[in-house]
Protein backbone atom coordinates (compact mmCIF):
# COMPACT_ATOMS: atom_id res chain seq x y z
CA UNK A 1 0.00 0.00 0.00
CA UNK A 2 2.67 2.45 1.09
CA UNK A 3 4.75 1.49 -1.92
CA UNK A 4 1.85 2.26 -4.21
CA UNK A 5 1.35 5.70 -2.65
CA UNK A 6 5.03 6.53 -3.00
CA UNK A 7 4.93 5.57 -6.63
CA UNK A 8 1.92 7.81 -7.21
CA UNK A 9 3.53 10.86 -5.65
CA UNK A 10 6.72 10.28 -7.66
CA UNK A 11 4.81 10.23 -10.95
CA UNK A 12 2.77 13.32 -9.93
CA UNK A 13 5.94 15.25 -9.13
CA UNK A 14 7.51 14.23 -12.41
CA UNK A 15 4.55 15.42 -14.46
CA UNK A 16 4.31 18.72 -12.58
CA UNK A 17 7.98 19.49 -13.05
CA UNK A 18 7.86 18.62 -16.72
CA UNK A 19 4.88 20.92 -17.36
CA UNK A 20 6.42 23.96 -15.61
CA UNK A 21 9.93 23.62 -17.02
CA UNK A 22 13.04 23.78 -14.91
CA UNK A 23 14.60 27.07 -13.95
CA UNK A 24 17.99 27.39 -12.26
CA UNK A 25 17.58 28.71 -8.75
CA UNK A 26 20.75 30.84 -8.73
CA UNK A 27 21.94 32.84 -11.73
CA UNK A 28 25.58 33.79 -11.53
CA UNK A 29 26.18 37.26 -13.16
CA UNK A 30 29.59 38.85 -13.12
CA UNK A 31 29.72 42.54 -12.30
CA UNK A 32 33.43 43.00 -11.89
CA UNK A 33 36.11 44.59 -14.09
CA UNK A 34 34.44 47.93 -14.63
CA UNK A 35 37.08 50.18 -13.24
CA UNK A 36 39.32 50.33 -16.28
CA UNK A 37 39.33 53.81 -17.74
CA UNK A 38 42.34 53.53 -19.99
CA UNK A 39 40.50 52.32 -23.04
CA UNK A 40 37.02 52.63 -24.42
CA UNK A 41 34.63 49.95 -23.36
CA UNK A 42 33.26 47.57 -25.98
CA UNK A 43 30.02 49.01 -27.30
CA UNK A 44 26.80 47.06 -27.75
CA UNK A 45 26.05 46.37 -31.40
CA UNK A 46 22.72 48.19 -31.24
CA UNK A 47 24.39 51.23 -29.74
CA UNK A 48 27.07 51.04 -32.43
CA UNK A 49 24.37 51.10 -35.07
CA UNK A 50 22.64 53.98 -33.34
CA UNK A 51 25.87 55.96 -33.23
CA UNK A 52 26.52 55.23 -36.90
CA UNK A 53 23.04 56.35 -37.89
CA UNK A 54 23.09 59.55 -35.90
CA UNK A 55 26.39 60.92 -37.13
CA UNK A 56 26.68 64.62 -37.77
CA UNK A 57 26.23 65.62 -41.40
CA UNK A 58 27.56 69.10 -42.11
CA UNK A 59 25.53 71.42 -44.29
CA UNK A 60 26.54 71.52 -47.94
CA UNK A 61 28.89 74.07 -49.31
CA UNK A 62 27.51 77.53 -49.35
CA UNK A 63 26.68 79.05 -52.72
CA UNK A 64 29.58 81.04 -54.07
CA UNK A 65 29.11 84.77 -53.75
CA UNK A 66 27.91 86.23 -57.02
CA UNK A 67 26.56 82.93 -58.35
CA UNK A 68 23.04 84.31 -58.18
CA UNK A 69 22.03 87.92 -58.65
CA UNK A 70 21.42 89.60 -55.35
CA UNK A 71 17.81 90.09 -54.38
CA UNK A 72 18.46 93.48 -52.92
CA UNK A 73 19.07 95.92 -55.73
CA UNK A 74 21.94 98.23 -55.11
CA UNK A 75 20.77 101.79 -55.33
CA UNK A 76 23.64 103.68 -56.89
CA UNK A 77 24.26 106.95 -55.20
CA UNK A 78 25.17 109.39 -57.93
CA UNK A 79 28.17 111.39 -57.00
CA UNK A 80 29.12 114.59 -58.74
CA UNK A 81 31.31 112.90 -61.30
CA UNK A 82 28.67 110.41 -62.46
CA UNK A 83 26.16 113.24 -62.69
CA UNK A 84 28.59 115.16 -64.87
CA UNK A 85 29.14 112.12 -67.06
CA UNK A 86 25.41 111.62 -67.37
CA UNK A 87 24.94 115.21 -68.40
CA UNK A 88 27.63 114.73 -71.00
CA UNK A 89 25.93 111.58 -72.28
CA UNK A 90 22.62 113.34 -72.51
CA UNK A 91 24.22 116.11 -74.53
CA UNK A 92 25.81 113.54 -76.85
CA UNK A 93 22.51 111.75 -77.42
CA UNK A 94 20.73 115.02 -78.08
CA UNK A 95 23.24 116.55 -80.45
CA UNK A 96 24.59 113.65 -82.42
CA UNK A 97 22.77 111.84 -85.17
CA UNK A 98 25.11 108.88 -85.27
CA UNK A 99 26.08 107.02 -82.11
CA UNK A 100 27.90 103.76 -82.81
CA UNK A 101 28.78 101.30 -80.06
CA UNK A 102 32.09 99.56 -80.65
CA UNK A 103 33.76 96.92 -78.52
CA UNK A 104 37.45 97.43 -77.87
CA UNK A 105 39.32 94.14 -77.77
CA UNK A 106 42.86 94.69 -76.63
CA UNK A 107 43.92 97.39 -79.01
CA UNK A 108 46.98 99.27 -77.94
CA UNK A 109 47.02 102.96 -77.17
CA UNK A 110 48.97 103.71 -80.33
CA UNK A 111 46.42 102.02 -82.59
CA UNK A 112 43.70 103.83 -80.72
CA UNK A 113 45.36 107.17 -81.35
CA UNK A 114 45.71 106.37 -85.05
CA UNK A 115 42.07 105.33 -85.27
CA UNK A 116 40.97 108.45 -83.41
CA UNK A 117 42.91 110.59 -85.81
CA UNK A 118 41.46 108.82 -88.83
CA UNK A 119 37.94 109.24 -87.50
CA UNK A 120 38.49 112.82 -86.50
CA UNK A 121 39.31 113.67 -90.13
CA UNK A 122 35.66 112.93 -90.92
CA UNK A 123 34.39 114.71 -87.83
CA UNK A 124 33.70 111.52 -85.89
CA UNK A 125 34.72 111.63 -82.26
CA UNK A 126 35.60 108.75 -79.95
CA UNK A 127 34.08 108.91 -76.48
CA UNK A 128 34.63 106.76 -73.44
CA UNK A 129 31.99 106.38 -70.75
CA UNK A 130 31.87 103.91 -67.87
CA UNK A 131 29.36 101.15 -68.61
CA UNK A 132 27.55 101.58 -65.31
CA UNK A 133 26.93 105.22 -65.99
CA UNK A 134 25.81 104.53 -69.54
CA UNK A 135 23.45 101.78 -68.49
CA UNK A 136 21.92 103.83 -65.71
CA UNK A 137 21.45 106.69 -68.17
CA UNK A 138 19.93 104.44 -70.85
CA UNK A 139 17.51 102.76 -68.45
CA UNK A 140 15.78 106.10 -67.90
CA UNK A 141 15.85 107.32 -71.49
CA UNK A 142 14.06 106.25 -74.69
CA UNK A 143 17.21 104.50 -75.87
CA UNK A 144 16.81 101.76 -73.25
CA UNK A 145 16.98 99.06 -75.96
CA UNK A 146 20.63 99.94 -76.49
CA UNK A 147 21.55 98.91 -72.96
CA UNK A 148 22.53 95.27 -73.77
CA UNK A 149 25.27 96.55 -76.10
CA UNK A 150 27.23 98.02 -73.21
CA UNK A 151 29.08 94.96 -71.94
CA UNK A 152 32.83 94.84 -71.62
CA UNK A 153 35.13 97.57 -72.85
CA UNK A 154 32.95 99.68 -75.09
CA UNK A 155 33.65 102.86 -76.98
CA UNK A 156 31.21 105.33 -78.50
CA UNK A 157 31.81 106.76 -81.99
CA UNK A 158 29.86 109.91 -82.20
CA UNK A 159 29.27 112.39 -85.00
CA UNK A 160 26.80 115.11 -85.75
CA UNK A 161 26.29 113.88 -89.31
CA UNK A 162 25.65 110.21 -90.05
CA UNK A 163 28.98 109.34 -91.71
CA UNK A 164 28.67 105.60 -91.73
CA UNK A 165 30.79 104.87 -94.78
CA UNK A 166 33.77 106.73 -93.43
CA UNK A 167 33.44 105.07 -90.08
CA UNK A 168 33.27 101.59 -91.61
CA UNK A 169 36.30 102.25 -93.78
CA UNK A 170 38.24 103.45 -90.76
CA UNK A 171 37.18 100.41 -88.76
CA UNK A 172 38.31 98.05 -91.50
CA UNK A 173 41.90 99.01 -90.79
CA UNK A 174 41.64 98.04 -87.11
CA UNK A 175 40.37 94.49 -86.63
CA UNK A 176 40.42 94.72 -82.82
CA UNK A 177 37.43 97.00 -82.85
CA UNK A 178 34.11 95.21 -83.27
CA UNK A 179 31.06 97.16 -84.28
CA UNK A 180 28.08 96.12 -82.13
CA UNK A 181 25.32 98.44 -83.20
CA UNK A 182 24.40 102.02 -83.66
CA UNK A 183 21.69 104.57 -83.25
CA UNK A 184 21.51 106.58 -86.48
CA UNK A 185 18.88 109.26 -86.93
CA UNK A 186 16.96 107.91 -83.92
CA UNK A 187 16.91 104.43 -85.43
CA UNK A 188 18.56 101.50 -83.76
CA UNK A 189 20.60 99.48 -86.23
CA UNK A 190 22.48 96.21 -85.87
CA UNK A 191 25.95 95.72 -87.32
CA UNK A 192 24.51 94.32 -90.57
CA UNK A 193 21.96 97.10 -90.63
CA UNK A 194 24.77 99.62 -90.50
CA UNK A 195 26.50 97.97 -93.44
CA UNK A 196 23.23 98.07 -95.37
CA UNK A 197 22.78 101.70 -94.43
CA UNK A 198 26.25 102.54 -95.67
CA UNK A 199 25.46 101.10 -99.11
CA UNK A 200 22.55 103.51 -99.53
CA UNK A 201 23.33 106.71 -101.40
CA UNK A 202 23.30 109.85 -99.38
CA UNK A 203 20.13 111.77 -98.63
CA UNK A 204 21.03 114.69 -100.84
CA UNK A 205 21.59 112.42 -103.85
CA UNK A 206 18.21 110.77 -103.38
CA UNK A 207 16.54 114.09 -102.88
CA UNK A 208 18.22 115.34 -106.07
CA UNK A 209 17.00 112.30 -108.00
CA UNK A 210 13.48 112.84 -106.73
CA UNK A 211 13.54 116.51 -107.60
CA UNK A 212 14.97 115.81 -111.03
CA UNK A 213 12.34 113.17 -111.63
CA UNK A 214 9.62 115.59 -110.68
CA UNK A 215 11.03 118.49 -112.67
CA UNK A 216 11.57 116.29 -115.74
CA UNK A 217 7.93 116.30 -116.73
CA UNK A 218 7.46 120.00 -116.31
CA UNK A 219 10.66 120.72 -118.21
CA UNK A 220 9.48 118.45 -121.02
CA UNK A 221 6.19 120.32 -121.32
CA UNK A 222 8.00 123.62 -121.13
CA UNK A 223 10.39 122.63 -123.91
CA UNK A 224 7.51 121.43 -126.01
CA UNK A 225 5.70 124.67 -125.54
CA UNK A 226 8.73 126.51 -126.78
CA UNK A 227 8.68 124.63 -130.13
CA UNK A 228 7.05 125.91 -133.27
CA UNK A 229 3.22 126.03 -133.00
CA UNK A 230 2.83 124.09 -136.30
CA UNK A 231 4.88 121.24 -134.87
CA UNK A 232 2.75 121.30 -131.74
CA UNK A 233 -0.50 121.21 -133.64
CA UNK A 234 0.78 118.30 -135.74
CA UNK A 235 1.63 116.43 -132.57
CA UNK A 236 -1.75 117.10 -131.04
CA UNK A 237 -3.49 115.93 -134.19
CA UNK A 238 -1.49 112.75 -134.14
CA UNK A 239 -2.37 112.27 -130.46
CA UNK A 240 -6.08 112.70 -131.12
CA UNK A 241 -5.79 110.19 -133.96
CA UNK A 242 -4.19 107.64 -131.72
CA UNK A 243 -6.80 108.26 -129.00
CA UNK A 244 -9.56 107.68 -131.50
CA UNK A 245 -7.94 104.42 -132.54
CA UNK A 246 -8.29 103.37 -128.89
CA UNK A 247 -4.72 102.49 -128.28
CA UNK A 248 -3.81 105.54 -126.26
CA UNK A 249 -1.69 103.63 -123.79
CA UNK A 250 0.98 102.79 -126.28
CA UNK A 251 0.63 106.04 -128.09
CA UNK A 252 1.70 108.22 -125.17
CA UNK A 253 5.28 106.96 -124.96
CA UNK A 254 5.53 107.09 -128.71
CA UNK A 255 4.55 110.68 -128.58
CA UNK A 256 7.18 111.29 -126.06
CA UNK A 257 9.75 109.52 -128.16
CA UNK A 258 8.79 111.65 -131.09
CA UNK A 259 9.51 114.77 -129.11
CA UNK B 1 83.58 127.10 -61.76
CA UNK B 2 84.40 123.78 -63.35
CA UNK B 3 86.25 122.67 -60.27
CA UNK B 4 83.32 123.43 -57.95
CA UNK B 5 80.95 121.54 -60.18
CA UNK B 6 83.22 118.52 -60.10
CA UNK B 7 83.45 118.84 -56.37
CA UNK B 8 79.70 118.89 -56.03
CA UNK B 9 79.42 115.74 -58.15
CA UNK B 10 81.84 113.85 -55.93
CA UNK B 11 79.98 114.99 -52.86
CA UNK B 12 76.64 113.82 -54.24
CA UNK B 13 78.06 110.38 -55.04
CA UNK B 14 79.40 110.11 -51.52
CA UNK B 15 76.05 111.14 -50.09
CA UNK B 16 74.31 108.54 -52.22
CA UNK B 17 76.63 105.84 -50.90
CA UNK B 18 75.94 106.92 -47.37
CA UNK B 19 72.21 106.80 -47.95
CA UNK B 20 72.41 103.27 -49.30
CA UNK B 21 74.50 102.25 -46.32
CA UNK B 22 71.95 103.73 -43.96
CA UNK B 23 69.20 101.90 -45.81
CA UNK B 24 71.00 98.61 -45.26
CA UNK B 25 71.66 99.45 -41.65
CA UNK B 26 68.12 100.42 -40.72
CA UNK B 27 66.99 96.78 -40.42
CA UNK B 28 69.69 95.14 -38.36
CA UNK B 29 71.94 97.76 -36.88
CA UNK B 30 69.54 99.96 -34.99
CA UNK B 31 71.53 99.33 -31.83
CA UNK B 32 74.77 100.61 -33.33
CA UNK B 33 72.93 103.57 -34.79
CA UNK B 34 71.75 104.42 -31.31
CA UNK B 35 75.27 104.03 -29.98
CA UNK B 36 76.74 106.37 -32.59
CA UNK B 37 73.78 108.69 -32.64
CA UNK B 38 75.82 111.86 -32.46
CA UNK B 39 77.80 110.84 -35.55
CA UNK B 40 74.72 110.08 -37.62
CA UNK B 41 72.87 113.19 -36.53
CA UNK B 42 73.31 115.08 -39.82
CA UNK B 43 71.96 112.02 -41.67
CA UNK B 44 68.68 111.95 -39.77
CA UNK B 45 66.91 113.88 -42.50
CA UNK B 46 68.12 111.37 -45.11
CA UNK B 47 66.93 108.53 -42.91
CA UNK B 48 63.45 109.98 -42.79
CA UNK B 49 63.34 110.13 -46.57
CA UNK B 50 64.48 106.51 -46.91
CA UNK B 51 62.07 105.07 -44.39
CA UNK B 52 59.00 106.91 -45.62
CA UNK B 53 56.02 104.54 -45.71
CA UNK B 54 58.04 101.45 -44.91
CA UNK B 55 56.02 100.11 -42.01
CA UNK B 56 52.90 100.92 -40.09
CA UNK B 57 52.83 99.53 -36.59
CA UNK B 58 49.73 98.01 -35.03
CA UNK B 59 48.09 99.73 -32.12
CA UNK B 60 49.17 98.09 -28.88
CA UNK B 61 46.39 96.46 -26.84
CA UNK B 62 44.86 98.52 -24.09
CA UNK B 63 45.64 97.14 -20.64
CA UNK B 64 44.41 100.14 -18.68
CA UNK B 65 41.62 98.22 -16.97
CA UNK B 66 43.74 95.20 -16.02
CA UNK B 67 44.28 94.88 -12.28
CA UNK B 68 47.06 92.58 -11.14
CA UNK B 69 46.45 90.72 -7.87
CA UNK B 70 48.87 91.04 -4.98
CA UNK B 71 50.18 87.51 -5.34
CA UNK B 72 50.42 86.81 -9.05
CA UNK B 73 51.97 83.34 -8.81
CA UNK B 74 50.36 79.94 -8.38
CA UNK B 75 49.75 78.91 -4.81
CA UNK B 76 51.29 75.75 -3.33
CA UNK B 77 48.71 72.98 -3.09
CA UNK B 78 48.76 70.44 -0.27
CA UNK B 79 49.68 66.92 -1.15
CA UNK B 80 47.34 65.48 1.47
CA UNK B 81 44.11 67.12 2.66
CA UNK B 82 43.98 68.14 6.29
CA UNK B 83 41.38 65.74 7.63
CA UNK B 84 40.77 64.51 11.11
CA UNK B 85 40.01 61.04 9.95
CA UNK B 86 40.92 59.88 6.47
CA UNK B 87 38.25 57.57 5.04
CA UNK B 88 38.69 55.16 2.20
CA UNK B 89 36.35 55.75 -0.70
CA UNK B 90 35.14 53.64 -3.57
CA UNK B 91 36.45 54.36 -7.07
CA UNK B 92 33.53 56.58 -8.12
CA UNK B 93 34.58 56.85 -11.74
CA UNK B 94 31.60 59.11 -12.34
CA UNK B 95 33.65 62.07 -11.19
CA UNK B 96 35.66 62.06 -14.43
CA UNK B 97 32.83 61.13 -16.81
CA UNK B 98 30.86 63.60 -18.88
CA UNK B 99 31.21 67.37 -19.12
CA UNK B 100 32.40 69.57 -16.27
CA UNK B 101 29.73 71.30 -14.28
CA UNK B 102 32.06 73.63 -12.40
CA UNK B 103 34.93 75.89 -13.45
CA UNK B 104 34.09 75.57 -17.15
CA UNK B 105 34.24 79.29 -17.89
CA UNK B 106 36.68 82.13 -17.31
CA UNK B 107 36.57 84.30 -14.20
CA UNK B 108 39.39 86.83 -13.99
CA UNK B 109 42.00 85.63 -16.46
CA UNK B 110 42.28 85.62 -20.23
CA UNK B 111 44.04 82.38 -21.10
CA UNK B 112 43.72 78.90 -19.67
CA UNK B 113 44.53 75.25 -20.04
CA UNK B 114 41.26 73.49 -20.83
CA UNK B 115 40.79 69.74 -20.31
CA UNK B 116 39.44 67.98 -23.40
CA UNK B 117 38.86 64.70 -21.59
CA UNK B 118 38.46 63.36 -18.08
CA UNK B 119 41.25 62.23 -15.83
CA UNK B 120 42.91 62.35 -12.45
CA UNK B 121 45.61 64.86 -11.55
CA UNK B 122 48.20 63.80 -9.00
CA UNK B 123 50.06 66.11 -6.72
CA UNK B 124 53.08 65.59 -8.98
CA UNK B 125 51.22 67.06 -11.94
CA UNK B 126 50.21 70.04 -9.89
CA UNK B 127 53.77 70.64 -8.72
CA UNK B 128 55.03 70.36 -12.26
CA UNK B 129 52.52 72.94 -13.45
CA UNK B 130 53.17 75.25 -10.54
CA UNK B 131 56.92 75.20 -10.87
CA UNK B 132 56.97 75.56 -14.65
CA UNK B 133 54.47 78.36 -14.82
CA UNK B 134 55.84 80.28 -11.83
CA UNK B 135 59.34 80.08 -13.20
CA UNK B 136 58.50 81.18 -16.71
CA UNK B 137 55.87 83.88 -16.38
CA UNK B 138 56.80 87.48 -15.79
CA UNK B 139 55.21 88.21 -12.41
CA UNK B 140 55.17 91.96 -13.01
CA UNK B 141 52.81 91.66 -15.96
CA UNK B 142 51.15 88.27 -15.61
CA UNK B 143 49.21 86.44 -12.96
CA UNK B 144 48.13 82.82 -12.69
CA UNK B 145 45.27 81.19 -10.78
CA UNK B 146 44.35 77.60 -10.01
CA UNK B 147 40.91 76.54 -11.16
CA UNK B 148 41.14 73.10 -9.52
CA UNK B 149 41.21 72.05 -5.90
CA UNK B 150 44.07 70.40 -4.11
CA UNK B 151 43.98 66.57 -4.30
CA UNK B 152 41.08 65.35 -2.18
CA UNK B 153 40.11 61.95 -3.52
CA UNK B 154 41.89 59.08 -1.71
CA UNK B 155 43.32 56.25 -3.78
CA UNK B 156 44.10 53.03 -1.95
CA UNK B 157 46.85 50.51 -2.72
CA UNK B 158 47.91 47.29 -1.20
CA UNK B 159 51.47 47.01 -0.06
CA UNK B 160 54.10 45.34 -2.22
CA UNK B 161 54.30 41.58 -1.96
CA UNK B 162 51.04 41.29 -0.11
CA UNK B 163 48.69 38.43 -0.76
CA UNK B 164 45.24 39.19 -2.12
CA UNK B 165 42.37 39.39 0.32
CA UNK B 166 42.35 40.78 3.78
CA UNK B 167 40.23 43.79 2.94
CA UNK B 168 40.84 47.11 1.25
CA UNK B 169 44.33 48.52 1.21
CA UNK B 170 45.59 51.64 2.91
CA UNK B 171 45.29 55.12 1.39
CA UNK B 172 48.26 55.62 -0.89
CA UNK B 173 47.78 59.09 -2.30
CA UNK B 174 45.18 61.69 -3.20
CA UNK B 175 44.10 62.91 -6.62
CA UNK B 176 41.97 65.64 -8.17
CA UNK B 177 39.35 64.42 -10.62
CA UNK B 178 38.93 66.59 -13.74
CA UNK B 179 36.08 66.40 -16.25
CA UNK B 180 35.94 67.45 -19.90
CA UNK B 181 35.85 71.22 -20.39
CA UNK B 182 37.27 72.18 -17.03
CA UNK B 183 39.82 74.96 -16.82
CA UNK B 184 42.95 73.83 -14.96
CA UNK B 185 44.99 77.01 -14.70
CA UNK B 186 43.96 80.51 -15.65
CA UNK B 187 46.40 83.21 -16.69
CA UNK B 188 45.85 86.88 -17.23
CA UNK B 189 47.37 90.33 -16.98
CA UNK B 190 49.10 92.60 -19.40
CA UNK B 191 50.13 89.87 -21.86
CA UNK B 192 48.99 88.48 -25.16
CA UNK B 193 48.41 84.84 -25.94
CA UNK B 194 51.56 84.58 -28.03
CA UNK B 195 53.76 85.48 -25.08
CA UNK B 196 52.60 82.67 -22.79
CA UNK B 197 51.28 80.07 -25.20
CA UNK B 198 54.53 78.12 -25.32
CA UNK B 199 54.64 77.84 -21.52
CA UNK B 200 51.08 76.59 -21.30
CA UNK B 201 51.40 74.15 -24.20
CA UNK B 202 54.52 72.72 -22.64
CA UNK B 203 52.53 72.09 -19.46
CA UNK B 204 49.39 70.90 -21.21
CA UNK B 205 51.33 68.20 -23.05
CA UNK B 206 52.34 66.57 -19.77
CA UNK B 207 48.84 66.25 -18.32
CA UNK B 208 47.21 62.81 -18.12
CA UNK B 209 44.33 63.82 -20.42
CA UNK B 210 44.11 65.76 -23.71
CA UNK B 211 44.35 69.44 -22.87
CA UNK B 212 44.55 72.61 -24.92
CA UNK B 213 45.54 76.21 -24.37
CA UNK B 214 42.65 78.52 -25.04
CA UNK B 215 41.89 82.17 -24.74
CA UNK B 216 38.58 83.55 -23.59
CA UNK B 217 37.55 84.14 -27.21
CA UNK B 218 38.80 80.72 -28.27
CA UNK B 219 36.62 78.96 -25.73
CA UNK B 220 33.60 81.01 -26.75
CA UNK B 221 34.33 80.19 -30.37
CA UNK B 222 34.48 76.47 -29.56
CA UNK B 223 31.15 76.59 -27.74
CA UNK B 224 29.60 78.59 -30.57
CA UNK B 225 30.84 76.07 -33.12
CA UNK B 226 29.32 73.21 -31.13
CA UNK B 227 26.01 75.04 -31.00
CA UNK B 228 26.17 75.79 -34.71
CA UNK B 229 26.82 72.13 -35.46
CA UNK B 230 23.74 71.18 -33.45
CA UNK B 231 21.60 73.68 -35.30
CA UNK B 232 22.89 73.03 -38.81
CA UNK B 233 22.93 69.24 -38.68
CA UNK B 234 21.57 67.86 -41.93
CA UNK B 235 20.94 64.45 -40.37
CA UNK B 236 17.33 64.38 -39.23
CA UNK B 237 17.99 61.36 -37.01
CA UNK B 238 19.74 62.74 -33.98
CA UNK B 239 20.77 60.70 -30.97
CA UNK B 240 18.55 62.79 -28.74
CA UNK B 241 15.45 62.28 -30.86
CA UNK B 242 15.85 58.52 -31.14
CA UNK B 243 16.65 58.04 -27.49
CA UNK B 244 13.90 60.28 -26.18
CA UNK B 245 11.38 58.47 -28.35
CA UNK B 246 12.87 55.09 -27.30
CA UNK B 247 12.66 54.00 -30.94
CA UNK B 248 12.90 50.23 -31.44
CA UNK B 249 13.39 49.90 -27.68
CA UNK B 250 16.94 51.28 -27.92
CA UNK B 251 16.93 52.33 -24.27
CA UNK B 252 17.55 48.68 -23.48
CA UNK B 253 21.22 49.11 -24.35
CA UNK B 254 21.66 52.71 -23.18
CA UNK B 255 22.44 54.11 -19.78
CA UNK B 256 21.20 57.29 -18.09
CA UNK B 257 24.63 58.67 -18.87
CA UNK B 258 23.84 58.41 -22.60
CA UNK B 259 20.45 60.01 -22.02
CA UNK B 260 22.16 63.01 -20.50
CA UNK B 261 25.04 63.37 -22.94
CA UNK B 262 23.44 62.21 -26.20
CA UNK B 263 26.31 59.98 -27.22
CA UNK B 264 28.95 62.70 -27.06
CA UNK B 265 30.84 60.89 -24.30
CA UNK B 266 31.86 57.38 -23.46
CA UNK B 267 33.21 57.44 -19.95
CA UNK B 268 35.92 60.05 -19.76
CA UNK B 269 36.34 60.27 -23.53
CA UNK B 270 34.72 63.02 -25.55
CA UNK B 271 33.86 62.91 -29.25
CA UNK B 272 34.22 66.41 -30.64
CA UNK B 273 32.68 65.55 -34.00
CA UNK B 274 29.37 64.29 -32.55
CA UNK B 275 26.42 66.50 -31.74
Amino acid sequence: MTYFLLKMTATLCATLLRSQGWLPLIQSVRHGSKAVTRHKKPVHILKQKLLAVTQYIPPGRAVAPGAYPSKIKHVLEDNGFTLLLKKDLKKVFEECKMIAVVQKNGSSAEEMVVLKHRLFKHGIRVKFFPNQVTRSFLSDSVYCNMAPLFIGPTVLFVSKEPKVKEMLSALKASPQMTLLGACIDNTLLSAQGIVGYSKLPSVTVIQGELVSGLTMLTSCTASMLQRHPAHLSALLQQYIKQQSLGDGVEAAPKAEEAT
Amino acid sequence: MKQTKCHFGVYSVALYNMISFVKAAVGGLTGTCRAHGHQLAPLQSCLKVCAAGLKTYQITPDYSNVVLPEKPKLKFLNKVPNLKKAKKESKKLRDIQGPARAANSFTSGQYAIVALGGGYLHWGHLEMMRLTINRKIDARTTFARWRINAPYKPITRKGLGQRMGGGKGAIDHYVTPVRYGRLIVELGGKVELGEIEHILTEVAKKLPFPAKVMSREGLEEMQRKQKEMEENNLNPWTFKRIVEGNMLGIRKVLSPFDLRNHGRFTGKFHFPERV
